[in-house]
């Protein structure tokens, strides 16, 4: 009995020992996805009253994150604004918002939470699997260990988006039907 | 002398294996602490480009467990890794991993399976459910487990919900409801070859193909057959419980429109069997005597699901399935067909209620064809069982949740029944959650309860005179009642642990009980008839707790711990004279214990364990086993898998329920099956 336990602890080593490269927590890389869209999206003139304007990442309902985001755009900039992250029970304040993420706990009312998204400019992610049948331009999905996005170009459209070609090439493109 | 030379070398034995697990421990948590200090601080993220970011590999919580966080109730959900890699071939075996579920196997193609006690090879107090259709025999009250066979390959995932779970689920959800759900025939695309064979005489085979239809739909469709020999003649004598399945199935699932979800999926199935019975052979004079008799199954069912989302977010559905049924055991036939309907409607009310609600309608026409041991009053009978139910789920606060429901039935037995309950759900953060639940729940009476005609045992009484005891259904039968208290309480301790605690108190009422009549003497067959009837004069109080967790060793290294408690008291009431219900009890084991362990070894190697320990049935004085299941399994290629499973593999041999309503029981063996998986 002992032996057996002995073997599984030496086993345990082993496995240690040949680990592969240490992997991210997920919500850690999904912050950096936040953090690299403001990078490469256009938001419509008129979205902030100055040139030094922080952009504003929401988090409606429960936040997945815990400290991760905030930890990882303080002291960031894009161009010349620096990010603010704010939490919101809902989306009545989204025009606060140029990037407003749902999380997959609010599964039961993503479709009414993006309804009550009425101005433009609100890049909305999300990770549930019909995000973006529900009205979200861009959305997580996980694809065994890794993190893929996939963006649908129309919603994005009439929010007064522009997303560049680089990140359009790097994510699926959301098929709509009519 | 020579004595105190054996207890030093004993002595030194034990030091250089205390020495070599103490180094071993050394080694594994040096290693550990330095692996660990290499893993934190992490690089930063913001410095890596796009395409890193979509390389990166992440260890995520899934958002079913998300969802499932939220959940008032006591689940547990079976994935398709842990179907893949337990080894198992049947459902059962997979039941075996779940906390608070009693799985015992009688022979080798019955067995009992139970949520909290009642365990019995008719255990009655569980709902199963397979994509929604019931396969809880509405006549036997009971699964009969040897015709639910399917292609384990297809299994999405089975939910386990231990308690009365909630109002949405339908009749006799008493005890626990096991929710199989099988793949979108869009998750089985291309071709699946899967051959198996092993120990006694055990052979697998499945073909299956899965493609498109027309631009919005998809569809599988499949062929299997399975076999398993007789136990091993050495274990009981003689063995007839072989059992040998054919059957095939199709899936098809369709995005009519963006909103609408229509599924439509079927299967027929033969199953040809046996079982070692003892029972009475003759009536003048009355024999006890074990022989082999056949069982089977034959049966098919079609299932349609239509699913429709609205622009607001409600969403309705509407299900409807057609289920032909023939089982036979001993010379007695039951052929079954059930007709079911389904409607629920999903919506919020204001901003705080999440409501769903539902109709239901099921008819069922049944006639039975008995032996000289069994028959069923009446022959024919056709049944209906109307069901409603609402459910609202109120936000009381952002972390808090109240959701209070109740179902409504109406039986052709006792008529009108009402089964309300309340859950609780406190999420302080992302983390963790609280949960509390009351419900009452009941069981819905079966053409066994109030028609049943069987003579169960033969005594001799001395001078050549016998007692035939013979038991009988009760017309006036009453419902069996729960009231069950849970509370419960899951955790994301870290990123790589999680854990699950539930606790529950219930008490029953009206339980089924057998209570001896005037005995009467048989002058034409020359004994005496000792009859019983069924009443429901027994009442019970159970509690315990059952608790699992996952942990992320290492990237490579998985662990699920699990363990169960269950203590029950059964008390006959006051009026009764039944002299054995009080042992129900004992058919159920009052502790297990189940550790997990899949490990990857990389290159495509894995390597997987279950290590269990079920407690003893006192009844029956069947002793507690410890059990351990091991598989190899290979990915050669993207296509190709093998896997070889040892099962049992520390006994030759062990019980694991007694003889049962003229079952005779088996004892489970050692065995090996070996699987090769080819898709294309």
């Amino acid at each position: 009995m002992a032996r057996m336990l002995s073997l599984f602890l030496l086993l345990g080593a082993a496995l240690q020992l040949s680990a592969q490269a240490p992997a991210f927590d997920e919500y850690q890389v999904k912050a950096a996805f936040l953090y690299n869209f403001a990078k490469f999206v256009q938001w419509p003139p008129g979205t902030f009253a100055s040139p030094t304007d922080p952009i504003g990442i929401c988090i409606v309902g429960q936040n997945p994150f815990g400290s991760s985001l905030e930890n990882m755009v303080q002291g960031k900039m894009v161009g010349d604004r620096t990010f603010v992250v704010r939490r919101f029970p809902d989306t009545q304040q989204a025009s606060q918002c140029q990037i407003l993420f749902i999380g997959a706990s609010e599964w039961k009312r993503t479709r009414a939470l993006l309804d009550a998204v009425k101005t433009p400019g609100v890049l909305t992610v999300g990770e549930s699997d019909d995000f973006t049948d529900q009205g979200g331009i861009i959305s997580f999905r996980l694809d065994g260990p890794r993190v893929r996005i996939k963006v649908d170009l129309q919603t994005a459209e009439h929010a007064k988006l522009r997303i560049s070609s680089k990140l359009l090439s790097l994510a699926e493109i959301a098929k709509r039907q009519p | 002398m020579s004595e105190s030379l054996a207890n030093r070398r004993a002595r030194r034995r034990i030091a250089i294996l205390l020495a070599r697990v103490g180094v071993s421990l050394a080694v594994s948590v040096g290693v550990a602490i330095r692996s660990s200090a290499q893993t934190s601080p992490p690089r930063d993220l913001t410095q890596f480009t796009l395409e890193d970011l979509m390389n990166v590999q992440v260890i995520s919580v899934s958002k079913k467990e998300q969802k499932l966080a939220k959940t008032g109730a006591a689940i547990f959900v079976i994935t398709q890794e842990d179907i893949r890699r337990s080894g198992a071939t049947n459902i059962p075996d997979l039941l075996r991993m779940v906390p608070g579920v009693d799985v015992a196997r009688v022979d080798h193609s019955t067995w009992a399976v139970s949520i909290r006690g009642f365990n019995d090879i008719y255990a009655n107090k569980v709902l199963v459910l397979i994509d929604g259709r019931s396969v809880y025999h509405p006549v036997f009250s009971g699964v009969i487990w040897y015709a639910q066979e399917m292609p384990l390959e297809n299994i999405e995932r089975i939910e386990v919900i231990r308690g009365p779970g909630g109002t949405v689920w339908g009749a006799n959800a008493m005890n626990g409801v096991i929710n199989i759900i099988t793949k979108s025939a869009k998750d089985t695309p291309g071709g699946l070859i899967v051959a198996g064979g092993g120990s006694d005489s055990q052979a697998e085979g499945l073909v299956q193909y899965g493609g498109k239809i027309g631009q919005t739909g998809d569809y599988r469709v499949y062929g299997r057959y399975a076999n398993l020999g007789k136990s091993d003649p050495a274990t009981f004598a003689p063995p007839a419980d072989s059992k040998r399945t054919q059957e095939g199935g199709f899936r098809s699932d369709w995005n009519l429109t963006p909103r609408d979800l229509l599924t439509v999926q079927g299967e027929v199935r033969l199953v040809d069997g046996g079982e070692t019975t003892t029972g009475v052979i003759f009536q003048v004079p009355p024999i006890t005597a074990t022989f082999g008799q056949p069982l089977g199954d034959d049966d098919g069912n079609l299932l349609a699901r239509w699913t429709h989302r609205y622009l607001n977010g409600s969403d309705i559905s509407l299900q409807a399935y057609y289920d032909q049924s023939h089982v036979f055991a001993n010379g007695a036939h039951n052929w079954a067909t059930i007709g079911n309907i389904d409607f629920q409607h999903h919506l919020r009310i204001a901003s705080r209620n999440d409501v769903v609600w539902g109709l239901s309608y099921r008819a069922g026409a049944n006639r039975f064809s008995g032996n000289s041991l069994v028959t069923l009053h009446p022959l024919e009978r056709t049944d209906s069982l109307y069901g409603a139910f609402v459910q609202d789920e109120i936000s009381l606060a952002q972390t808090l949740s109240l959701t209070l429901g109740s179902k409504f039935e109406h039986n052709d037995y006792t008529g009108f029944e009402i089964e309300p309950s309340a859950q609780l759900v406190w999420e302080p953060n992302a983390r963790h959650t609280l949960w509390a639940s009351a419900a009452k729940a009941i069981r819905q009476p079966s053409n066994i309860d109030s028609g049943l005609q069987t003579i169960s045992a033969v005594q001799p009484l001395g001078q050549g005179l016998y007692g035939l005891v013979t038991v009988s259904g009760n017309p006036n039968t009453k419902v069996e009642q729960l009231r069950d208290y849970e509370t419960g309480y899951r955790a994301q301790i870290s990123r790589r642990l999680s854990l699950d605690v539930t606790g529950f108190l219930s008490f029953y009422k009206n339980l089924q009980t057998t209570e001896p009549q005037a005995p009467f003497f048989n002058p034409a067959g020359g004994y005496l008839v000792i009859p019983l009837v069924f009443d429901n004069k027994a009442h019970a109080v159970s509690y315990g707790a059952e608790a699992f967790a996952n942990w992320n060793v290492t990237d490579r290294w998985k662990i699920g711990p699990g363990l169960s408690m269950l203590n029950m008291s059964v008390t006959r009431d006051a009026t009764s004279q039944d002299s054995t219900i009080e042992q129900t009890p004992g058919r159920a084991p009052r502790r297990s214990y189940q550790v997990r362990s899949f490990i990857n070894l990389g290159r495509n190697f894995e390597w997987d364990q279950t290590l269990g320990y079920t407690g003893p049935l006192a009844t029956g004085n069947v002793p507690g086993y410890v059990r351990l299941d091991t598989r190899f399994g290979w990915r050669w290629g993207e296509s190709c898998d093998f896997s070889v499973t040892g099962q049992n593999l520390l006994a030759p041999r062990h019980a694991e329920f007694p003889d049962i309503h003229f079952v005779d029981h088996m004892q489970d063996q050692r065995s090996v099956f070996g699987k090769i998986t080819w898709r294309f």
